[in-house]
């Protein structure tokens, strides 16, 4: 019998007219729609990479290196004569990879982690959030930077080395909110239905408490992306012959002077998908909260 | 709040000490064999009995935790160990090149004010006009842009294209003041950029909120001019949390020096740990991250007793 109770309630509880209210509201965000735009045309190139790109991106031709553009590379070519459009186009699969794989896992560690401190309280949560201090007390940059080095090179890699320091961050944003949420009347309610613990958890104090998270997954896969760029600029993580844009810039940066597309091209790729996510984090904190979401604020 | 002070030392120490050991795990987590990477120029490794003489020399033959612990107590003597790969004097290398580190900075900290504050108070005033959002813009695309990109583009653009800049190189600025100012010029500005888009956006809020207090209004209502009004009774509350948010900035630039230092060519503290990161020469890594936790955790620190000296509140949670 419980079950049709919660089926009963269902409709109102969705509460489809808010969901479509934030989706409005982000569609009426200019720069949100600019940053899903660009967004939607980095995961096109990631996934149809294979029919758009005009060549293949580890076909060399050594009597053609670091050409500039011409009809036949629209973007020229690499110092060992490889099609530069093709691998910048390619190099989107390892940056949204990474940027959402990285994400993932750092958001089901933090949120959990984070979720059990706040809903606990005492030392369970005194250990954890002393830990996320530990790890937060490092400039993300080098701490990454180390751990990626160490792990050695490839992509899984790069992705935990990112994650271990991700879940610090989306740990203490949930921890903070599970905080106000577990003083809730429904949450008493809960617990006086003799709920467990546990159920209370997801089913009640998770669900209430994630909004925020969805501005730290998106500005959370922006900030891998970059994490990743970086650290493939200075040779860790994906390693050659794999198109990446990061180890592109590197690469280039040396043939500045004489060709600059090399290394300008895969930057602008790197930070137009950072700004995207940025874009979209912005515009969805303002979708999220409903006293901003009532004034239909533009910018 | 005496008792407020105690208790956030405490816990800085505890985190200190956290931070630590998991600097000391990841090192030793390094691949490849440090004495043999040092080594590999001058002797015959296939030698064992020399690669293990030399292994003992610098104590890395003896178990993890007494390595650790001897480490450590060296650490706060102020014996930071030998560089394995040149064989110098790991504080020697490191108080060479803080000056150098500590230029940038001041620099980047410089460009992030001039530029971060009159922006934010200036959109905060004219909310919603045209300036307004283009500033709002501009500061999110320099929080978004990563630091090597900016750096290429600066590069290409003042010292490959109009010549105006050297691209790269250091030179103390007590031998040649005008020379020093025009290197670091564009590795400081690459370096502010993140800070001056974060601390535009913030100021602008701040002020937001503070203009919309009771407070202000009635200065208004008193016929006050807006001169007055903005700078003498809105910027003082508006600027108090902008001024605690400076100190939490010092963390990503700390990060952004690694790359700047290298894309500059400046022998600076970051390009120090970035290459030792590489010829996994473990005392300097070690150091290096510990200084730069150290400098983080005593920033926050102060931020953490300043916003306590200003807001009550503050001192009585947790």
């Amino acid at each position: 019998m419980a079950a049709v109770t919660t089926e009963e309630f269902e409709p109102r509880r969705k509460s489809n007219v808010g969901f479509l209210a934030i989706v409005r509201t982000l569609f009426k965000h200019r720069l949100s729609l600019v940053g899903i735009v660009i967004i939607v045309f980095m995961f096109s190139l990631a996934i149809f990479a294979p029919v758009l790109a005009p060549y293949d991106p580890l076909e060399q031709d050594l009597d053609n290196v670091l050409k500039g553009p011409s009809i036949k590379h629209w973007l020229g070519t690499d110092d060992l004569g490889r099609d530069l459009l093709s691998r910048v186009i390619y190099g989107a699969q390892v940056s949204m990879t990474v940027g959402v794989a990285c994400t993932v896992f750092s958001l089901i560690v933090g949120t959990f982690l984070g979720l059990l401190a706040g809903f606990k309280g005492g030392k369970t949560d005194q250990i954890i959030m002393r830990l996320v201090d530990m790890v937060m007390i490092f400039p993300g940059f080098i701490f990454i930077l180390i751990l990626a080095a160490a792990l050695g090179p490839g992509m899984i890699n790069i992705i935990i080395a990112i994650s271990l320091f991700g879940w610090a961050g989306a740990a203490r944003i949930i921890r903070g909110n599970v905080l106000s949420t577990r003083e809730e009347p429904y949450v008493d309610a809960a617990r006086a239905a003799g709920a467990s613990q546990w159920r209370i958890m997801f089913k009640h104090v998770l669900p209430n408490s994630a909004a925020p998270m969805i501005v730290a997954a998106a500005l959370g896969i922006g900030g891998a992306v970059g994490m990743e760029a970086g650290a493939a600029f200075l040779g860790i993580g994906v390693q050659p012959p794999t198109p990446s844009w990061g180890r592109e810039l590197r690469i280039g940066y040396t043939y500045l002077a004489t060709v600059p597309l090399f290394s300008i091209a895969p930057g602008m790729l790197i930070t137009l998908a950072i700004l995207a996510f940025t874009f979209l984090a912005d515009g969805l904190r303002d979708a999220l909260d409903p006293r901003i979401r009532g004034e239909g604020k533009k910018m | 709040m005496k008792q407020y002070i105690i208790r956030r030392i405490i816990y800085s120490l505890l985190i200190l000490a956290g931070a630590i050991v998991i600097t000391f795990i990841m090192v030793r987590l390094l691949p490849g064999d440090p004495i043999r990477a040092a080594m590999q120029q001058n002797v015959d490794l296939n030698d064992a009995s020399i690669v293990e003489e030399v292994r003992a020399r610098y104590g890395l033959d003896r178990p993890v935790h007494v390595q650790f612990f001897m480490w450590l107590i060296d650490f706060f003597k102020g014996d930071w160990g030998t560089s394995l790969s040149s064989g110098e004097k790991v504080t020697a290398m490191f108080w060479r090149r803080v000056p150098v580190t500590l230029e940038l900075f001041v620099g980047a900290t410089i460009w992030a004010w001039v530029l971060g504050i009159p922006l934010g108070i200036y959109s905060a005033l004219n909310r919603n006009s045209w300036l307004d959002a283009l500033f709002t813009s501009v500061s999110v695309f320099g929080i978004s842009i990563p630091v090597f990109w900016e750096a290429i583009i600066l590069i290409y653009f003042f010292a490959v294209f109009l010549q105006v800049l050297p691209p790269s190189g250091y030179v103390a600025f007590f031998e040649n003041p005008i020379e020093n100012l025009k290197l670091v010029l564009m590795p400081t500005f690459v370096m502010g950029t993140q800070s001056a888009g974060g601390l535009a956006r913030y100021v602008r809020s701040s002020f937001l909120e503070v203009l919309g207090k009771d407070y202000i209004r009635t200065a208004r209502a008193k016929g006050l001019r807006e001169k007055a009004v903005i700078f003498r009774h809105a910027a003082k509350p508006a600027m108090i949390p902008v001024v605690t948010i400076i100190g939490l900035s010092w963390g990503g630039l700390i990060g952004g020096s690694f790359i700047v230092e290298l894309m500059f060519a400046i022998p600076g503290v970051g390009r120090m740990g970035l290459d030792a990161v590489f010829a996994r020469d473990f005392p300097i890594v070690q150091a290096t991250m510990v200084v730069v936790s150290l400098n983080v955790l005593i920033m926050n620190f102060i931020v953490d007793i300043t916003y306590g000296y200003l807001d009550p509140r503050v001192r009585l949670i947790k």
